[in-house]
């Protein structure tokens, strides 16, 4: 448990070193853990990825954030609480639009402009984990629009872009019950691995995702995916909340030093 | 759903607080249900399920398609819901796209498995041809014609057994001259046709939070009361196959783990049933031809 990255939010080892005595499965099972029992890039199973968060990225948004975990880069800028577009009847609550582009270059083969399948899904997913934490009663007829652009996809966008959103909203001072943070856990192999990278994606038999509103500990959005055998399920979503409650601390920390520098200057 | 007052909200919720509901049944009883088989004579295979008063329409058609980039020795299986107008006033026009978008995502997380194919409803690898080139693609289109709570249970009841009708015609490849590629040679006799195995093919138990509680199988009132609802798949082996959340509120963790745990032990339960139901309706089939 030595070579941790710095500033990472990884789950306790313990509940993972569980996971791989009871699978019995020996390491190496497929080529995603190497014989010392480390991914490809080095990290054990459970160890996420070094994030670098930082909000106020984007001066003319109300607020903003840049998220990068290794490879996945994400700019998340919220306009809001402004008229709502959408010529629709009244609704004495305010409206959360989500809209999630992934960069033409984010890719391996070159994207196509124009909202895809792909975009959608996560504009939806995006929504989803997002509306039970604003406050949405508290700014009636407006509307709040998060756009996320996705600037290289890395493995594990979504939960990146649901952290980078929470604190864009954060910082554009949109009332919320609580922050969300996302975490993600791909199952390779009889393996459980948290925060995947794209490669580890591609070789997945299964995946998990969790966003949860960390201090009111309540989940706001989850799906799974793939067949679990019966005690992987359990675990990997034991990992995922643990993977949220330590990025909640990245968060705050940032969102604590943004506030910091700009009472200073 | 049209609005209901106050008064019939309240006796609802008190309803299911003593796990008792107003149709009769307890938080974990499903409504019964019917399926009939071989209702689409276009399709290669097609279901009827009446869960309640909820009503849809399964079918699989099987085409000749290209396999997914990544994995040339697959086949695919493509799933969508589409909810016709006809099954409520709130599904006019566009009104429906969004549910359909919805549950069609939540049947494709429960049905196709991860990304290789492992943990999907059917042997996807069976559905090559030639690799690389061809492969069935298996569409599963549901078409909703009542909605009256519960569409994606009743949707994945109606998945499964529209597959375990399903019958591909065989292929045979004929080798092509030189750098000729080979021709392909459907067969077309009805007797010579290869099935789907479905017993992998999970089910879907959607448990709906009304209040503190929460029930399964939810007709359209109760739905209109939901805060939250986690949609589990099960299969056989008593596997999670995909789980969604739906519903704008948010859930305590360990409430999760309960529900999981629950929608695992009803999952069993309706299993077994509709297994049975589908034999049943498979030997009315027989009987009728």
């Amino acid at each position: 448990m030595s070579a941790r990255g710095a500033p990472s939010y990884s789950p306790y080892s313990g509940i993972e070193e569980r996971v791989m005595q009871e699978d019995g499965a020996g390491p190496a099972s497929r080529s995603v853990l190497g014989a010392d029992s480390r991914r490809q890039d080095g990290r054990l199973p459970e160890e996420c990825r070094p994030a670098f968060l930082q909000v106020g990225t984007v001066s003319r948004a109300a607020g903003s954030a840049y998220a990068e975990f290794a490879s996945t880069k994400v700019l998340v800028a919220v306009y809001g609480p402004r008229e709502s577009r959408k010529a629709a009847a009244y609704s004495d609550t305010s409206r959360l639009t989500c809209d999630v582009k992934l960069a033409a270059f984010a890719t391996k083969s070159r994207g196509k402009y124009g909202q895809g399948t792909a975009e959608r899904e996560l504009s939806d997913l995006l929504h989803k984990a997002l509306v039970s934490a604003v406050r949405l009663d508290t700014f009636p007829k407006a509307s709040v629009d998060v756009f996320a652009l996705v600037l290289e996809s890395g493995g594990a966008d979504l939960a990146v872009v649901v952290t980078a959103a929470s604190l864009a909203l954060a910082d554009a001072g949109i009332e919320m019950l609580d922050m969300v943070a996302a975490t993600s856990l791909s199952l390779v192999g009889g393996h459980l691995l948290v925060d995947p990278a794209a490669s580890e994606e591609r070789a997945q038999d299964g995946n998990v995702l969790v966003a949860l509103m960390p201090a009111r500990n309540e989940v706001t959005q989850m799906h799974l995916a793939g067949a679990w055998p019966d005690t992987h399920a359990a675990q990997a979503i034991e990992l995922c909340l643990d993977g949220c409650h330590k990025l909640d601390g990245e968060m705050r920390a940032c969102l604590r030093e943004h506030a910091a520098t700009a009472n200073g200057s | 759903m049209p609005g209901l007052s106050a008064a019939e909200l309240s006796f609802l919720e008190g309803g299911i607080a003593q796990d008792l509901r107003n149709d009769g049944r307890g938080r974990e009883d499903f409504r019964s249900f019917s399926i009939q088989l071989d209702v689409i004579s276009q399709a290669s295979g097609s279901a009827r399920v009446r869960l309640g008063a909820t009503d849809i329409l399964a079918s699989i058609k099987a085409e000749l398609g290209s396999p997914p980039a990544e994995f040339p020795h697959l086949g695919r299986l493509e799933l969508a819901v589409e909810i016709s107008p006809t099954a409520g006033p709130e599904f006019e026009g566009r009104g429906g796209e969004e549910l359909s978008a919805e549950l069609g995502k939540a049947l494709e997380r429960s049905f196709a498995g991860g990304a290789n194919g492992t943990g999907a409803a059917v042997d996807l690898a069976a559905l090559s041809v030639v690799e690389g080139k061809t492969c069935w693609v298996l569409y599963a289109d549901v078409l909703v014609l009542n909605a009256d709570g519960n569409i994606l249970d009743a949707s994945a009841i109606g998945i499964k057994a529209a597959l375990s009708n399903t019958r591909i015609p065989k292929v045979e490849v004929l080798a092509g001259e030189g750098d000729e590629e080979g021709e392909l040679e459907l067969n077309d006799d009805p007797d010579e046709c290869a099935r789907v195995s479905t017993a992998a093919v999970p089910l879907i138990v959607t448990l709906t939070k009304v209040g503190r509680h929460y029930i399964a199988d939810a007709t359209g009132d109760e739905e209109a009361q939901m805060s939250s609802a986690l949609s589990v798949a099960v299969n056989e082996k008593g596997q999670l196959c995909g789980v969604t959340k739906r519903g704008s509120a948010g859930i305590d963790p360990s409430v999760i783990s309960d529900m999981l745990s629950v929608a695992r032990r009803i999952g069993k339960r309706l299993l077994a049933k509709v297994d049975a139901e589908i034999s049943l309706a498979e030997s009315r089939l027989e009987s009728e031809t």
